[in-house]
């Protein structure tokens, strides 16, 4: 391989990763709470609602905490892509919208996919290193899911 | 260059799209729990004692008593038939009896299509209106036992919350099409019990599968 080849091929990766700048995805950013946000639903004790925030409302919330590299593309794709997909199984700023049906539904998954280690997914894990549950987060956010549950089906 | 980009947008989506799968858990089974159980004479049914007691009338030993009540749906009158919906519902419970992963994803997928594309025309308003709640809901368990196939446990989990949806979508949408059986596990769910339908008044436990295929009983009897 020639070295202008080379050149010219560390030109045209530098000029799509340049170009890919300019594609900046909406951010999911909403200032005020909902009426239908889940702690106006059913109570939410201030532990459990820590760990939501912490863990879980970067996808399952209408507001994202961006890292610094979700502004340098293709990072902020890949984090639109997860957060639509996570918002769209469970959104926890819209739960009062959901059937009485569908949010125990919902709250038995959280328990479960909790309890599988399923949630919050590794791939998220990895980049934010703060929302691994422990033992002990993992039971207070299944105990509460569970009990809000059975409150729900009577 | 367009190209490449298209490309490079690929490898990022497909990497974003692969979730890391968790090794199935290994099937916990709670301590055996019972309901309570009465024991009846089986002549003299007012007559109930414990286990091993016999009846104070004719002396034959108490039995347990099995209480099927046999109902019939309350849209039974109405035109509307929910008879696809049922049979895809079935589709997935006899791959799961018989510890069919991959079965029960496909059932899953095809049930979600028709929850999605059932026509509503023939319904009433109140009907309309009980099947689009439950089906919301259903076809959200379908798609994620479509979604997981090699997972079993997981697809049994949602399974559970399916049955119930079913069951209501029976009771207060339409006619099933063929007489049902509401089966019922105690074990299930650590010991919470689950329900399942069945079209035959045999037991075939679809949540433990061919472990503990005849585990369960026959709670109601729906034509």
């Amino acid at each position: 391989m020639g070295k202008t080849r080379l050149k010219k091929m560390v030109f045209v990766a530098a000029a799509i990763f340049g170009l890919m700048q300019f594609f900046q995805p909406a951010r999911n950013e909403s200032a005020q709470a909902l009426d239908t946000d889940i702690s106006k639903t059913v109570p939410v004790p201030a532990g459990v609602q820590s760990i939501l925030s912490k863990s879980c409302y970067d996808c399952h919330s209408n507001s994202t905490r961006y890292p610094w590299y979700a502004y340098i593309q293709p990072g902020g794709w890949l984090m639109a892509y997860h957060v639509r997909n996570g918002k769209g199984k469970l959104n926890f700023s819209d739960f009062g919208s959901y059937t009485k049906r569908r949010q125990e539904s919902k709250l038995k998954s959280i328990a479960e996919q909790i309890e599988a280690n399923e949630m919050p997914i590794s791939s998220y894990l990895l980049m934010h290193g703060s929302a691994v549950l422990s033992l002990k987060e993992q039971d207070l956010l299944i105990n509460w899911a569970n009990s809000t549950r059975d409150s729900l089906l009577q | 260059m367009k190209n490449s980009i298209i490309v490079f947008c690929a490898i990022f989506l497909s990497f974003a799209a692969c979730k890391n799968s968790q090794a199935q858990s290994d099937h916990k089974a709670p301590a055996s729990e019972q309901l309570p159980v009465v024991y009846a004479c089986p002549m003299h049914p007012e007559i109930t004692g414990k286990k091993g007691d016999t009846c104070s009338k004719c002396g034959m030993a108490l039995t347990e008593r099995v209480e099927v009540a046999v109902t019939t749906t309350a849209a039974a009158q109405s035109t509307a038939s929910i008879k696809e919906i049922v049979s895809g519902y079935l589709l997935v419970k006899n791959a799961l009896t018989a510890d069919k992963t991959v079965d029960a994803a496909a059932a899953g997928k095809a049930l979600e299509v028709i929850l999605k594309g059932f026509d509503k025309t023939a319904l009433t308003v109140e009907q309309k209106k009980a099947y689009e709640e439950i089906a919301e809901d259903a076809a959200e368990h379908a798609e994620h036992i479509g979604a997981n196939s090699g997972k079993i446990e997981h697809q049994r989990e949602h399974f559970a919350l399916l049955s119930k949806d079913i069951y209501d979508m029976v009771k207060t949408v339409g006619e099933a099409g063929q007489a049902l059986y509401q089966d019922f596990c105690p074990m299930y769910d650590k010991g919470k019990g689950a329900i399942w339908l069945s079209e035959t008044k045999e037991i075939v436990n679809p949540y433990y599968g061919k472990k503990m295929s005849t585990c369960g009983k026959v709670k109601e009897e729906i034509k």
